[in-house]
């Protein structure tokens, strides 16, 4: 029954959130936006600043890391190197659209229910509140996670098609697939979580969707931490931080489970 | 047989109590009106007995699942209707439906939901989104949702409260078809009137249990009863006449009326009548005195009020 129950929720979050134009727009423009505006930038930067890049002191330490890190870089040109240092803040940078896009689908979905009343009605059912909240999660994450994926594909595409092609060995390095495949799940969980949590004390979607910044402030200083040289993530600092991530999970999912209780729900939640 | 025991209910919230030491028992298909000022506790105690939030003592029993038991099953035994419909306004009527009963065992969802669409009268725009739907449609979409998993107790919580005239009258048809059916149905209002339509027996909360027995017995119970009787010539000589009387208590003068306090009115009404004609009194009309629950709510209140302070 658990599993029916889920889907079902599942199938509904989707079809209540696809119809909500906003949202649908968040989910499908969001990622153009994202990935267009880096590659942008990375152009700019390579056609504009070009061999004088490696000379900002600023991206001396991170240039010293990055070929640290990947020695073969060392090889190629100024314009190159610094091509490939702007290349590799993508995992990061790209963990804005889950966190995004989790967010908005569980403050959306929650408050809804919230403000509608519904959510009452949905707790004198037999619904169990795990599956519930396990079924909103998903809701949000698979999109996040699948929007993630196609866009990293899409990525590497577009910088082949520039003709950055040879560059990507150095780029697609095991932080790559962490990134991919450990941080953005852990993101979007945490997203989520922040999400339900913002749910409980918000009285509009606006104020719960502010957690954002909570998330995404972090994430956009993991880019500023590595391209200022402070550290460089190889494969272990990647996996450490990563698991920081799920340990926060943890602890932020016992909050939220607090929170999302049949009792607080009805009675605290204002 | 009872298919709702409520034994030693309380509910606090840090300090303040909610709910204070109910019992009361609900009979297999009667329908028990819980009528209390704002903040008696009503709301709680039917989230109690619809297990969405813990009594801080005591339990009840209904249809043989406790609330401090498998809450799961609790909630297939029970159906609720919210204080506002809260439907999923961008989901069609028939979509609602569905996904409400995917969370239950019903074998045969769409014919399921089809019944109740055509029962409620919505069969026709059970494609349209329910947030199109006037107040009284929804309050019935509602329903619906509340009675998809034919459920053995329905809770309504002031299910006219909102509506129009028409769309009040709408949801009390509605409320007294199913009581026909013989469904128990336990529901909160603060429509006196309804209670007083559609009630088997009320009871009266004001954070504890002040009453419980049918309307009838409720007016004799806080009322004596009385007869007015209509007079063309009303006088002192008939009205010292009538104080005579052993089974009169008290008389009072009023518009050409005489209100007489009976012991017991049923018994006495022909000698009573007699004593007014031998009297030299003409007689226009003679009728007993009503008082609705609203009289003997209002009593309740202010009695229980005065106790308090």
């Amino acid at each position: 029954m658990g599993y029916r129950r889920i889907v079902n929720i599942l199938l509904k979050e989707w079809q209540f959130l696809f119809t909500d134009f906003g949202n649908t727009l968040l989910v499908t423009l969001l990622p153009v936006l994202v990935i267009g505006q880096l590659i942008l930038y990375i152009w700019l930067a390579v056609n504009f600043a070009g061999e004088s890049a490696i000379n900002i002191s600023i991206f001396q330490n991170a240039l010293a890391n990055l070929q640290r890190a990947t020695p073969e870089v060392a090889l190629l040109s100024g314009t190159e190197q610094f091509q490939v240092l702007l290349l590799s803040q993508y995992n990061f940078f790209m963990l804005v659209v889950p966190v995004m896009i989790s967010v908005s689908v569980v403050t959306f979905s929650i408050l809804d229910e919230k403000l509608s009343g519904s959510l009452e009605a949905l707790l004198a059912t037999p619904v169990k509140t795990w599956e519930l909240l396990l079924g909103k999660a998903l809701a949000g994450a698979i999109p996040a996670l699948i929007v993630t994926w196609i866009c990293s594909g899409i990525f590497l595409g577009i910088v082949a098609a520039m003709g950055w092609g040879y560059l990507l060995d150095m780029v697609m390095t095991p932080v790559w697939f962490i990134s991919l495949f450990l941080f953005s799940p852990a993101v979007i969980i945490l997203s989520f979580l922040l999400g339900v949590i913002g749910s409980s004390r918000a009285k509009d979607a606006k104020g719960a969707q502010n957690l954002v910044v909570v998330i995404i402030l972090p994430v956009l200083a993991l880019i500023v931490i590595q391209i200022t040289g402070i550290i460089w993530f190889t494969a272990v600092s990647a996996l450490i931080l990563a698991f920081v991530i799920v340990l926060v999970d943890y602890f932020v999912l016992r909050i939220a489970v607090r929170l999302f209780q049949r009792e607080s729900i009805v009675v605290r939640w204002r | 047989m009872s298919i709702i025991s409520v034994h030693n209910l309380s509910k606090k919230f840090g300090d303040i109590t909610a709910v204070d030491d109910l019992n009361l028992e609900v009979k297999k298909g009667e329908v028990l009106g819980f009528l209390g000022p704002n903040g008696a506790g009503k709301t709680t105690t039917i989230r109690m007995l619809a297990g969405i939030i813990a009594p801080t003592s005591g339990y009840a029993e209904i249809a043989g699942q406790r609330t401090d038991g498998n809450i799961e099953r609790l909630h297939e035994v029970i159906g609720l209707l919210t204080e506002t419909p809260a439907l999923y306004d961008r989901l069609t009527a028939e979509r609602n439906l569905k996904y409400f009963a995917g969370f239950y065992p019903i074998v045969g969802i769409t014919p399921q939901v089809e019944k109740y669409l055509r029962l409620m009268g919505l069969w026709e725009r059970r494609k349209n989104r329910a947030g199109t739907f006037s107040k009284g449609m929804k309050q019935r979409l509602a329903l619906a949702r509340a009675l998809l998993h034919e459920p053995q107790v329905l809770f309504l919580d002031e299910p006219t409260s909102g509506l129009d005239p028409e769309a009040a009258q709408e949801v009390r048809e509605m409320v007294k078809n199913l009581s026909s059916q013989g469904r128990t149905i336990f529901l909160s209002t603060h429509n006196l009137t309804e209670a007083e339509q559609l009630c088997h027996r009320i009871a009266v909360i004001r954070t504890k249990l002040l009453v419980l027995d049918t309307s009838e017995n409720l007016r004799n119970r806080f009322f004596r009863q009385e007869v007015n009787i209509r007079l063309e010539n009303p006088s002192i000589t008939i009205i010292n006449a009538v104080k005579r009387l052993d089974f009169v208590d008290d008389v009072e003068e009023k518009d050409n009326r005489l209100i007489v306090r009976l012991t017991e009115p049923d018994k006495n009404h022909p000698e009573l009548v007699k004593e007014i004609v031998d009297a030299g009194g003409r007689i226009l009309g003679v009728s007993e005195a009503e008082h609705h629950l609203e009289e003997i709510y209002l009593k309740l209140i202010r009695e229980e009020k005065e106790n308090g302070i």
